[in-house]
């Protein structure tokens, strides 16, 4: 239901910015950062450049291609379809020979209700751990975002960003054991 | 770049789109081509000068009728195939009717012809460069259409190559029968088919090098 929701919010964002609203168009491509961080981080694994690349590439092809979206149909779906013809030219010119069926196929439309879901228990998580730690492991495990951009988000240094990650780490596992004791 | 400044970038000077854009774009490629094919015919091969007489007599028709149904399930498939999410869905099967039709139609008048003359049937006059024209007149339409595709967002490249070649084929046809006095089924069934399907071949094989975006 949750998915349903999300895509609907999407989806009224896209028509408003169909119809010239440039904050509306702004403010999904902003909400699309997150969902693309982490789907071409789970299929890259790491190479955090080529996964800003891509996020960036879906960003300009939602942006300049916005008149291939049906509003008939859902939102979601035509997002994905571009992340994954994306990902797969990346794949393509880059030398590499995964078949297409291959790539594992996300089910639903982007998983938009898995990431909600998840993300209500590590709220639950990230609260009972102290403040700062917790905004330091929002901003670099969740958001997608460097060391350095963390730090300038957060107004603090990059050694304290380090240093709070991993302490929030530690304490998160620390919670996460005593939760199944 | 930021994505951050990216997005502020993309999000300045949002210019509306219109309702039905795509279509429009669509429309709008096989249009410009097919007035250039439309003048290749008039210019180069000149129409046939019994056109209005023949546009009175049934295989005139039935000749459009075939190209035309080709023509409007290709288009269709094309612009489903236009978006990232897109399948051809039924469209391509459809064709399959136009066909089987102008088959049958084909066999019956085979059935009533006597045999010594199928063969003259089949060739008719112009069996050596029919094939040829048509495929020639559906290249300022598949290039018409590879513009539209510019804008747009296709995914499967070799399916939505081959789609725009088959319907820069059939559109091609279409105006090909505004010059061509052949008039046995058989005969369009052959060589005006060979040719949409040359035309779609090189959609095939253009399709993944020119569609990607």
């Amino acid at each position: 239901m949750r998915m349903r929701h999300d895509d609907d919010r999407l989806r009224a964002l896209m028509l408003a910015g169909l119809a010239g609203d440039s904050a509306a168009h702004a403010a999904l491509l902003r909400a699309l950062l997150t969902p693309l961080r982490s789907f071409f981080r789970r299929r890259l694994g790491g190479r955090d450049d080529d996964v800003e690349d891509l996020v960036q590439e879906v960003l300009i092809a939602v942006h300049q291609r916005r008149a291939t979206y049906d509003p008939e149909r859902p939102f979601g779906a035509w997002v994905y379809a571009i992340a994954r013809y994306k990902l797969v030219d990346r794949y393509r010119r880059s030398g590499r020979t995964t078949p297409l069926d291959d790539l594992p196929e996300l089910a639903d439309e982007f998983a938009f209700d898995e990431a909600s879901d998840a993300r209500s228990d590590v709220d639950r998580l990230l609260d009972t751990i102290p403040e700062k730690q917790a905004a330091v492991l929002r901003a670099t495990r969740i958001d997608g975002l460097s060391t350095a951009e963390a730090a300038e988000r957060l107004g603090i240094g990059e050694s304290d960003v380090k240093v709070s990650a991993h302490r929030g780490l530690k304490a998160l596992a620390a919670r996460v054991k005593d939760g199944w004791r | 770049m930021n994505s951050e400044d990216l997005i502020a970038s993309l999000a300045q000077d949002l210019p509306p789109v219109p309702r039905h854009a795509l279509g429009r774009r669509l429309g709008l490629g096989i249009l410009v081509g097919g007035l250039v094919t439309f003048a290749a015919v008039g210019g180069w091969l000149g129409f046939r000068p019994d056109l209005m007489l023949a546009m009175h007599g049934f295989t005139f028709w039935l000749k459009w009728a075939y190209t035309i149904s080709l023509a409007v399930c290709a288009t269709a498939a094309a612009s489903r195939l236009a978006r990232p999410d897109g399948r051809a869905g039924g469209w391509l099967w459809l064709m399959a009717l136009p066909v089987l039709g102008l088959a049958l139609i084909a066999a019956m008048e085979l059935a009533a012809t006597p045999s010594a003359q199928w063969l003259a049937m089949w060739l008719g006059a112009s069996w050596t460069i029919c094939s040829r024209n048509v495929f020639l007149l559906a290249l300022p339409i598949f290039a018409g259409l590879l513009w539209s595709y510019r804008r747009l967002a296709p995914t499967q490249l070799a399916l939505a190559g081959t789609t725009a070649g088959m319907a820069a084929g059939a559109w091609g046809a279409t105006l090909y029968c505004l010059h061509c006095p052949e008039t046995s089924a058989l005969f369009v069934l052959t060589w005006y088919t060979l040719g949409m399907l040359g035309a779609a071949l090189v959609g095939r094989v253009l399709g993944p090098r020119l569609l990607r975006w």
